[in-house]
């Protein structure tokens, strides 16, 4: 890392970007290449492992913000990525294009209101991972290094109002409205066109009316909070679900899978530097569902903090890295 | 709304103006060494016109997200500026081609048979007489094509390209309305100076001076 | 048909027309049909006849921006094959409608055209430039650097001619060149194009669909109709004695004041006699009955005094020898 560049930049949320812009093009190969996806969980997560590396000795470029699940995993398919955090369920839906149905164990659609398995062994957790982590070593040869237990589910939330007025607390409940109540989803401009998005909602709950408001990942609450939508595409990890006091309503169809976080590593960049396994597995256990909530909600409000600086305060706190 | 970010980060804001400024003229250059045979080519045969029109439309259409996409796994462009630049070269043929193609088959056809009358070449037509003549209308091109290559080449921070983007896209995901401020700001700033700047540079040119100085 | 006149002492020809004819690929009927033509040496040969007689197609094979179907033709005895088109239309000046100038190009830059692509060096297309725009009336101080958008109709043309004129060509193609200008410009362009010509001497093929122009300018005026010569000849003879009605009708012979136009007042001049007292006015023997009458007419004399080249009285013409040419088929008169 350059220390004046640094320095520079102290206290500006674009330093990860200044960052990867660094015109240190030559001698690119020997860093290792972190990226990360374009919502602040993602970038958070990507400098987590960024400052791991960096604090065992290697050297790392960052690649943070990139477009989308289908940006990062070409660039890691072609080399110009070495790493980024990925979701074991975004894995088997989008990049895999499989279903829960194609994991072992798995197999079939649960029945109605089953709860969802309880984390032990066997559960979808470990089994979507195992199966996700297989198919990604045979087909891509792609390395997923340890799971956290945080699991940033998607979910549709609605505020507390709504809820209460047309008494919902499931999803089955919430497409029952749709046939009384124009429904207007906000959400991230890739939900109705993926197959764990919208279409997923019809395959799995059947086909209902909904209109579809495409926003930007940072603002999808701001519509529901003013009106614009009554149904928002949350994520579990999304501090703006407690901080906007909404209800998650039930997924008692079983739509969507698991979505733990781990690293995504090319086999390659393994091979060449062996310690990048140790050094991210160290924090695998720690990030959970609550911690990333914690430190989802550092980067918004009226004093957000950097992504850099939430992440470096998390490994600190850990001890993962020297105060 | 406030012009925090502006102020307090002038620096990174100049920084990335100036790849962003970088980026485009990347694109720009190497959209015009397509452009200029390809125009040349449609304007000399008019039967391929509507094929090759049609076909940069159709390009010109391409979400850009997907297309970005599409080239991270070519050799050589992969993640970053390459692929970006590819992208925007792309996007801008079909202004250029187009008004390559319009500026050279509007050019009046007596001066053309003049210019063969006199003893011109073909080649000789074109570079003297043709292209001087059609000059107006290719910087139009020129300028159009700029224009929105600056404000395309924004998402091209999708994929690690820099430019400003990163600053709009920044401020976009971690909901920073004084950061998406500045990024606007500088990315209309740098838009209307090219306009400015090709502008005058079309009306420098002979065909428009010649034009003009029939007023003065 | 008409052939080409007789000519008893063998005047070199110019340019040589044999058997030429041109169909466009759309064309059911060709624009030019099996012509033959011989062109004398600096002579100024006006083609004349109505729109899509082919005057303009057989213009424009001369320097090959159209190519013929079938025959040849030769310039000073070279087949125009024989060398690139670019490089024969180098050597041949070309006039058209429109001016052609290159509105891009200041006038300085538009006559020097040829020059260029010539490589002449810098100094000689310079001051060939000030020749040129002196020679078409343009002060060449005034002129330069001016844009084509920042000249005048006439002005415009002028320098079209002076572009034409760079490389002192022999032959010169001039198309419709003064159609577009008003009478008074047209008459006097058509004046500093007869003075150029009896000056340069080129061999000019101008082509018109205007009989007055024609008859004023040309050394002879060949006649198209439907691809064909009709007719040709010099222009009294045109005038005076047209081959059918279709000529008459496009010359309109029956003209007794074109008929006048036509004849140098000297020619019918009445000899000096002594004891007659000399006219009040005297004009050159040399200008036009048509003229001498208006001057008459403007002067209110029934007979005016014709001088010579040195300005001495050799004669008078008057109303009476004026009303009996404007009558008759003036066969006696020659030339």
């Amino acid at each position: 890392m350059n220390p004046t560049r640094r320095t520079m930049l102290k206290g500006a949320a674009l330093t990860p970007l200044a960052l990867a812009l660094s015109r240190i093009e030559v001698g690119a190969q020997d860093k290792i290449r972190v990226g990360s996806k374009d919502f602040p969980e993602s970038i958070i997560i990507g400098e987590i492992y960024a400052q791991l590396l960096e604090n065992a000795g290697l050297a790392v470029e960052r690649k943070l913000n990139l477009g989308g699940t289908v940006v990062a995993q070409e660039a890691l398919l072609s080399g110009d990525l070495d790493l980024y955090p990925e979701y074991t369920g975004t894995g088997l839906l989008v990049v895999l294009g499989a279903s829960l149905a194609d994991v072992p164990g798995l197999g079939g659609t649960p029945a109605a209101g089953t709860a969802v398995a309880s984390p032990a062994a066997g559960d979808p957790s470990t089994a979507v991972y195992d199966y996700v982590k297989a198919q990604y070593k045979e087909q891509y040869d792609l390395v997923w290094l340890d799971q956290s237990p945080m699991n940033d589910s998607q979910a549709l939330a609605v505020t507390q109002e709504f809820a209460q007025e047309n008494n919902l607390t499931t999803i089955s409940d919430l497409v029952a409205l749709a046939s009384s109540v124009d429904l207007v989803f906000s959400a991230p401009v890739d939900f109705e066109e993926r197959d764990d998005g919208l279409k997923g909602l019809h395959a799995t709950y059947g086909d209902f009316p909904a209109e579809v408001n495409g926003v930007a990942p940072g603002i999808k609450y701001q519509a529901l909070v003013d009106g614009d939508a009554n149904v928002v595409l949350a994520f579990s990890t999304d501090a703006q679900i407690g901080i906007n006091n909404l209800v998650v309503l039930e997924d008692d169809k079983h739509l969507w899978p698991p979505y733990h976080v781990a690293p995504v590593v090319r086999q390659a960049a393994l091979d060449a530097n062996p310690g990048i396994a140790d050094a991210l597995n160290a924090v695998a256990q720690l990030i959970t569902t609550d911690a990333q909530i914690e430190l989802n909600g550092q980067a918004i409000g009226d004093d957000p903090k950097d992504p850099a600086d939430i992440a470096k305060g998390f490994l600190q706190e850990q001890g993962l890295i020297p105060a | 709304m406030n012009f925090d970010y502006l102020f307090d980060h002038w620096r990174e804001v100049l920084d990335l103006t100036w790849e962003h400024i970088e980026l485009c003229a990347l694109a720009i250059g190497l959209a015009l060494i397509f452009a200029i045979p390809l125009g040349i080519l449609i304007s000399a045969v008019p039967r391929l016109r509507f094929t090759t029109i049609a076909i940069l439309g159709a390009i010109y259409t391409i979400p850009s997200l997907a297309f970005l996409a599409f080239l991270i796994p070519v050799p050589t462009l992969g993640l970053g500026r390459e692929s970006a630049v590819v992208v925007l070269a792309a996007y801008a043929q079909l202004a250029l081609v187009r008004n390559m193609q319009t500026g050279l088959t509007g050019v009046d056809p007596t001066v053309i048979e003049a210019a063969r009358g006199t003893g011109m070449t073909p080649i000789q037509s074109l570079m003297h007489v043709r292209l001087p003549l059609a000059l107006p209308v290719l910087i139009a091109g020129l300028r159009i094509a700029t224009v929105s290559t600056i404000s395309l080449a924004t998402v091209t921070a999708w994929i690690s390209a820099g430019g400003l983007g990163t600053l709009l896209f920044e401020g976009i995901t971690f909901n920073r309305p004084s950061m998406i401020l500045a990024g606007t700001v500088a990315i209309t700033a740098l838009a209307l100076s090219a306009d400015l700047l090709l502008r005058l540079a079309e009306r420098l040119t002979p065909a428009s001076r010649a034009l003009h100085s029939a007023q003065s | 048909m008409s052939d080409r006149p007789d000519q008893p002492n063998e005047p070199p020809i110019a340019i040589h027309y044999d058997r030429v004819t041109k169909i466009y690929p759309n064309g059911n009927q060709s624009a030019v049909s099996d012509l033959s033509l011989d062109v004398i040496k600096g002579d100024l040969v006006v083609l004349l006849g109505p729109s899509g007689c082919g005057k303009t197609t057989l213009l424009k094979m001369t320097n090959r921006l159209i190519e013929p179907t079938t025959g040849s033709i030769s310039i000073d005895g070279v087949e125009i094959h024989s060398l690139p088109a670019p490089e024969l239309r180098r050597r041949i000046g070309y006039v058209i409608q429109q001016t052609g100038l290159f509105p891009h190009m200041r006038v300085e830059d538009n006559i020097a055209v040829v020059p260029k692509l010539l490589k002449w060096d810098r100094q000689r297309i310079h001051d060939r430039v000030d020749e040129l725009l002196d020679l078409v009336g343009l002060p060449p101080a005034g002129y330069r650097r001016r844009y084509p958008a920042q000249l005048s109709g006439g002005e415009q043309q002028r320098v079209g001619l002076a572009r034409a004129l760079a490389v002192s060509p022999d032959t010169m193609l001039m198309d419709e060149p003064f159609g577009a200008l008003d009478a008074i410009t047209r008459s006097h362009l058509q004046m500093e194009l007869r003075r150029i010509h009896q000056t340069l001497g080129q061999t000019i093929i101008f082509v018109t669909h205007d009989i007055d122009e024609a008859v004023r300018l040309a050394d002879q005026i060949v006649i198209m109709r439907e691809g064909r010569i009709v007719q040709s000849g010099d222009p009294l003879e045109i005038v005076t004695n047209p081959a059918d009605a279709f000529v008459s009708e496009l010359v309109g012979a029956s003209d007794a004041l074109r008929r006048l136009s036509l004849i140098e007042s000297g020619t019918v001049a009445t000899p000096l006699a002594a004891g007659i007292a000399p006219p009040a006015e005297s004009i050159p023997a040399s200008t036009d009955v048509r003229t001498a009458f208006g001057t008459m007419l403007g002067a209110g004399l029934r007979a005016i005094g014709l001088t010579d080249a040195n300005g001495d009285l050799i004669g008078t013409i008057d109303l009476d020898t004026v009303r009996e040419i404007a009558r008759t088929h003036p066969v006696e008169v020659s030339t």
